[in-house]
């Protein structure tokens, strides 16, 4: 019976038998690219791969988190916000307070000795997680390796040369006068690291850090990082015996996972979700606000956009609270000035446009823009007033913020259409000048200090100043302020500019960024941080009776 | 076995063919590739970048040389040395890259084909035996379903059901059989439906045959005549609608893996391609398309096992 051993039947077994290989995990790709690449650092900690539902032990904390985990490099970009912030393996020289003004970190205290130079006074009887004692000659290596290796970094902290006096002192130069400098070493990327994060050929091994939690696998294919309590931190007790960080790009999946009992904290479930899953017993939802706006860019070349009347008409035209209700459900706030008014050198007096079509319509009429035809939309020498606005999906707040705010303008008689776009085609029509208004999410302390953003966005060329704004009034304001060390006057000259384009709108600022905090009731001792990225793990949280 | 070489150097330039055309339309697609890799890797997503950072992330990868040139370098690099580039975003080498995601995205799709191919043929000659009765109508209606349905929302349906309702399989993971269950099954139900549709109609028509009417007046119980004298005639259609699933199963990863946050190939290529991390794209472009072509070359294989009559040569 030739048929009975039917083809079939072969291409099952066949079919099997890779499934089987390659679920056993020892496929032929597999073995020849290790030998293609040699000297590949793989730390892979199979165990924790397979993670079964609430099948960990009683002080270890799962954390769910947003971005995949591309790298383990705290000086490399991305990770850094990661390892220092998230993972707490590493720390900076310089902390925050709630109010963004600055504290002490590794270093205890700074001073400028000239114009530009430094001196920072090391914090004693610090140990790395390799045992070590954090010196001097530890934190050049790090910010020399910053330099090098993170132009980002490098341009901000603009620094000469870094001498290490002593042991615990240590002289930064910087190229010109940068009285931001304390607050850039307050950026992620600039913590502190051992030397022994790198083998002998300079290659990155694992992060070795002074944190409260040390390194202690990262398994490169399901990108789970898990640290260890580090028993000699010099800020005393630590409340986990480990965490493992599990990167979860989907804001659905988070959700269901920390249902299912998976995870014992997350972030940023869809916004639509926070209260039914705070309903759920055992699990709270907290809103809080972080350092992030979401705001439009108006092309200023754009004949109706350079007329200040119609730029004041469309941020009255936006109903601000409406969104940061229905739109973002609470996570985030209806937004005034660029920065947060809990910034310390914020500029407290700017309150948020509310909506206001009356006065949209006065100031679009006193702007020569009149519905003539009834079609419902304005109209100028026969051109209807139409724009488009661009923005992208990746922070989920952004589509559907963009068509409630197209709607709202219609509202007052301006034609706008959504396009939701990927980055590359925004970056080409920016460009191109082929745009009109592009809505988008700005960090805004990236460096506690108003000079950053302020610089950047609103400054005659900034790097980020999209709308092609110019103001000679406010260049010469944030130029004066630069060279100002005195905090409290530099915030003045500061706040001067930010009253300055409330009036302008060359960027409309609709709301703060929020983020939402999901955790287990078990999880004690969380605090939030407003000065993190998104989060930051603080090493008082700990478990009480995870089941 | 000229047959063969014929076949391999065509696939060859299959190959090829595809990681040209990769490459240039990377290269077309609105948006400056450095631009891209440092807002990637140094910045935000939202911030502007310096002239002094792009020159220098193109100069690190040659990105200002002609393209012809920047292509062929690579392809030089490829044949000769078996080096498929460096990552721009994770810095490590594609093949590296691809040895750690590869395993997890064959494992899905094998899977999946194999629930697809067991369901669909098995359901397809039972609704065929079935023809125009109750139980038909109902698997056709359901099948309609199976195609319809986009596989994100079918597995979000199925975590909700097996993960928070029944508590049988957790929602993310990766390394053991209950984590593959959710993510096989969510990406095969398109197939299923395809499959078993095909094999519905082929069997309807094969069993309308002379020689099954002949069969059944012998007096062979049912399951004998289709499994000795109508499947294998039924199966050559079926075969190749399966060949032409494994393609679709490559492409419905992407989102599966997303959601389940698999650590395969799919979710790899997707973020590679908004970072235009060009390397590790065409990595895994070549990785999917090798994986495509093997599948073909394997049900032509088994057409001349079903039917003698196709010969090539």
């Amino acid at each position: 019976m030739k048929n009975k051993n039917s083809p079939l039947i072969i291409l099952l077994i066949i079919l099997l038998t890779c499934a089987i290989l390659t679920t056993s995990g020892c496929s032929s790709t597999e073995n020849e690219a290790e030998d293609a690449v040699s000297g590949m650092e793989a730390t892979s900690g199979s165990d924790s791969a397979s993670q079964t539902a609430g099948g960990s032990e009683n002080n270890t904390l799962v954390l769910g988190e947003m971005w995949d985990i591309e790298s383990i490099n705290p000086i490399d970009g991305d990770a850094g916000t990661l390892i220092c912030e998230k993972a707490a393996v590493t720390e900076t020289l310089v902390g925050a307070n709630e109010n963004f003004s600055l504290k002490p970190g590794l270093a205890t205290s700074w001073k400028q000795l000239d114009e530009d130079t430094w001196e920072f006074k090391l914090r004693n009887n610090v140990t790395f997680h390799d045992g070590s004692e954090m010196t001097a000659k530890e934190v050049k290596f790090t910010l020399e390796k910053v330099i090098s290796e993170n132009p980002k970094v490098a341009s901000m902290l603009n620094i000469d040369s870094i001498e290490a006096v002593d042991n615990y002192t240590i002289k930064i130069k910087t190229k010109e006068i940068n009285p931001i400098l304390p607050g850039i070493l307050h950026y992620p990327d600039t913590a502190i690291i051992s030397p022994s994060s790198y083998d002998e050929k300079g290659e990155f091994v694992k992060p070795v850090g002074t944190g409260p939690y040390k390194f202690e696998s990262f398994d490169d294919q399901t990108r789970t990082l898990t640290v260890v309590k580090n028993e000699n931190w010099w800020g005393g007790k630590v409340g986990l015996d480990k965490m493992i960080i599990k990167g979860i790009p989907d804001p659905n999946t988070r959700a269901m996972a920390i249902e299912n009992g998976e995870l014992d904290f997350t972030v940023d479930v869809p916004y639509s979700e926070t209260d039914r899953i705070n309903a759920i017993d055992g699990i709270n939802v907290e809103k809080y606000k972080t350092p992030r706006v979401y705001k439009i860019d108006l092309n200023l070349k754009h004949e109706p956009l350079e007329d200040v009347r119609v730029r004041q008409a469309m941020s009255y035209a936006i109903n601000r609270s409406d969104i940061a209700e229905n739109v973002l459900y609470n996570v985030g706030e209806a937004a005034g000035g660029p920065f947060l008014p809990t910034m310390v050198w914020a500029n407290k007096s700017l309150k948020p446009y509310s909506q206001n079509l009356k006065k949209a319509d006065e100031l679009l009429t006193a702007a020569g823009w009149v519905d003539t035809d009834g079609d419902g939309i304005r109209d100028k020498d026969g051109k209807p007033l139409k724009l488009n606005l661009m923005t992208y999906a990746a922070r989920p707040g952004l589509p559907p913020m963009a068509e409630a705010i197209t709607a709202q303008l219609k509202e007052a008689g301006i034609d706008a259409e959504t396009e939701v776009l990927e980055m590359g085609s925004i970056d080409d029509r920016r460009e191109k000048g082929n745009w009109d208004l592009y809505l988008a999410a700005y960090n805004i302390a990236m460096v506690p200090d108003p000079e950053y953003i302020l610089t950047n966005w609103y400054m005659t060329n900034g790097t980020d100043n999209g709308p092609g704004y110019s103001n000679p009034k406010v260049d010469a304001l944030i130029k004066e302020a630069r060279k100002i060390t005195d905090l409290n006057e530099r915030y003045k000259k500061f706040n001067e500019v930010e009253s300055i384009v409330y009036d302008e709108q060359p960027m409309i600022i609709v709301a703060y960024y929020g983020c939402a905090i999901v955790k287990k009731d078990y999880v004690k001792g969380y605090v939030f941080d407003p000065t993190a990225h998104d989060y930051r793990i603080n090493a008082d949280m700990h478990l009480e009776n995870k089941s | 076995m000229k047959y063969f070489i014929k076949r391999v150097g065509f696939m060859a330039l299959t190959l090829f063919a595809v990681c040209a055309l990769t490459f240039f339309l990377m290269n077309v697609i609105p948006g400056g590739t450095a631009e891209l890799v440092l807002k990637h890797t140094f910045v935000g997503l939202e911030e502007s970048v310096t002239d002094e950072q792009l020159n220098q992330i193109s100069d690190r990868y040659d990105l200002d040389d002609p393209l012809y040139l920047q292509f062929f370098k690579w392809v030089k690099e490829a044949v000769l040395k078996g080096d498929i580039g460096t990552s721009y975003v994770f810095k490590k080498p594609v093949l590296y890259l691809l040895a750690l995601r590869l395993p997890a995205t064959i494992q899905l799709a094998v899977v999946s084909m194999l629930i697809a191919i067991l369901a669909g043929v098995s359901l397809g000659i039972y609704s065929a035996l079935r023809e125009n009765k109750i139980s038909d109508h109902i698997l056709r209606i359901v099948t309609l379903f199976g195609v319809s349905m986009p596989g994100f929302w079918v597995a979000l349906l199925l975590i909700l059901i097996f993960s928070l309702k029944l508590k049988l399989v957790p929602v993310t993971g990766y390394g053991s059989l209950e984590n593959l269950l959710l993510p096989a099954t969510a990406l095969s139900l398109h197939s299923v439906a395809a499959v078993m549709r095909v094999t519905r109609t082929s069997m309807l028509e094969t069993l309308g045959q002379e020689y099954i009417r002949f069969a059944k007046a012998k007096g062979l119980p049912i399951w004998k005549i289709v499994s000795r004298h109508a499947l294998k005639n039924a199966m050559l259609p079926v075969i190749t609608v399966i060949g032409f699933q494994m393609g679709s199963l490559l492409g419905g990863t992407v989102v599966i893996e997303k959601i389940f946050a698999w650590p395969g190939i799919g979710s790899l290529l997707v973020d590679s391609i908004s970072a235009r991390d060009l390397p590790v794209v065409q990595g895994c472009v070549l990785a999917i398309v090798t994986m495509f072509l093997f599948v073909h070359f394997f049900v032509d294989i088994l057409y001349t096992h079903l039917d003698p009559r196709i010969r090539y040569g």
